[in-house]
């Protein structure tokens, strides 16, 4: 606070530039730092969902497309996969919303850290709100108890990193064509997950859930469409659900600290594409 | 449906998620906590289902037991070592081109 507080005092004497005050400039500059060490993952990221797009065919502009408006890695190779697998427009849909249904806890808990923005802020900013960015702005609200200058600073942190994960994905399709077979380009895929995924697995409930959900994908690998990805990823999430409903009573049980719904929203995000 | 009507339904449907809370909820705590636990399980499982289906499935098959599987669990030992995904990178990536340059 004390560090945002001295570089808008001597900002704040100074005129507009490109009709936003300096003050903003320096808020949104203090968000951008904040988020610049996660920025390198969402550019490998994009550049693996871009080489993606083109190795199955898709044209180069749907790609970019679909990193400009749904800007959610993990759901956007989940929809290729889904294509790929024959499946129909129903199944692809509804397995990529069933992997962004996370943003909805994000989204709850940013809900008061929002709560004074404009409305045409809040429509805009939810759309930028990726799990790094959300993480960044839970964290580190608090720091700005004005709504402008907090409302900012968010900007600073989130517009970039999509702006990133967009330059990531158009890298990766440029990059795409001239990349030989031979390098197997696809192995990014699993590589990017486990690199994202398992250093964050510390709870009980999250090893249970992926064990099942490892399990149930490779035992209904005969169903139709890749269907066994969406069947595996809702048993996970229902026997995780039943064992972190048992792991928190005995939390309870011990006196021991048990999640409020935004400390697991920022565990959520902190290992989420 | 073309893959670009399938993109533009899951970017609204996942836009409706994203400002779901920040415009019904003012008190994140009156979620449910079944339906808070839940979505915290998301993350890890869609990752996890992912992971699996690429790594030992080719189209539905099992895939033959060579590079991927070994880099791959080069990875996970150097993410559960060193808790960092930028390792796991790193790391996993070398073995899998040293594996790939082997023959395997």
């Amino acid at each position: 606070m004390s560090g945002s507080s001295g570089r808008a005092g001597g900002a704040v004497t100074r005129g507009p530039v490109l009709g936003i005050g300096r003050l903003q400039w320096a808020d949104a500059w203090s968000g951008l730092k904040a988020i610049a060490p996660l920025m390198p993952g969402s550019v490998a990221f994009g550049l693996a969902f871009g080489a993606l797009v083109s190795a199955t065919g898709i044209s180069p502009w749907t790609g970019l497309y679909a990193s400009a408006t749904v800007v959610g890695g993990a759901s956007q190779i989940s929809a290729i996969e889904s294509v790929r697998a024959g499946a129909p427009a129903v199944i692809a849909i509804a397995t990529a919303l069933i992997i962004n249904a996370r943003f909805a806890l994000y989204s709850a808990a940013l809900g008061p850290v929002f709560a004074a923005f404009p409305r045409r802020w809040k429509l805009g900013l939810a759309h930028l709100m990726t799990d790094q960015a959300a993480v960044v702005a839970l964290q580190r609200a608090d720091e700005y108890p004005d709504p402008v200058r907090r409302r900012w600073f968010v900007l600073g942190a989130a517009l970039p990193f999509v702006a990133v994960w967009i330059a990531g994905t158009a890298a990766g399709v440029a990059a795409g064509p001239i990349l030989p077979d031979a390098w197997q380009i696809s192995f990014i895929v699993p590589l990017m997950f486990i690199a994202v995924m398992v250093p964050t697995l510390r709870r009980s409930e999250d090893v249970v859930a992926v064990g099942v959900t490892g399990l149930v994908v490779l035992a209904s690998r005969e169903l139709p469409f890749g269907l066994n990805v969406l069947v595996g990823i809702v048993s996970g999430i229902a026997v995780g659900t039943l064992w972190a409903e048992r792991a928190d009573a005995r939390r309870r049980r011990r006196g021991q600290h048990v999640d409020s719904v935004t400390e697991a929203a920022e565990h959520e995000a902190g290992g989420g594409l | 449906m073309s893959v670009l009507l399938i993109f533009t339904a899951v970017a609204v449907g996942t836009y409706l998620l994203r400002i779901s809370g920040i415009v019904l909820l003012s008190n994140p705590e009156k979620l449910p906590p079944r339906l808070r636990r839940a979505l915290g399980l998301v993350a890890p499982t869609a990752m996890g289902a992912i992971l699996v289906n690429s790594l030992f499935l080719d189209e539905g098959q099992w895939r033959s037991f060579g590079a991927w599987h070994l880099a791959a669990a080069v990875a996970i030992g150097v993410a559960l070592w060193k808790r960092s995904a930028g390792w796991a990178m790193s790391l996993g990536a070398a073995s899998f081109a040293l594996l790939l340059v082997a023959g395997l």
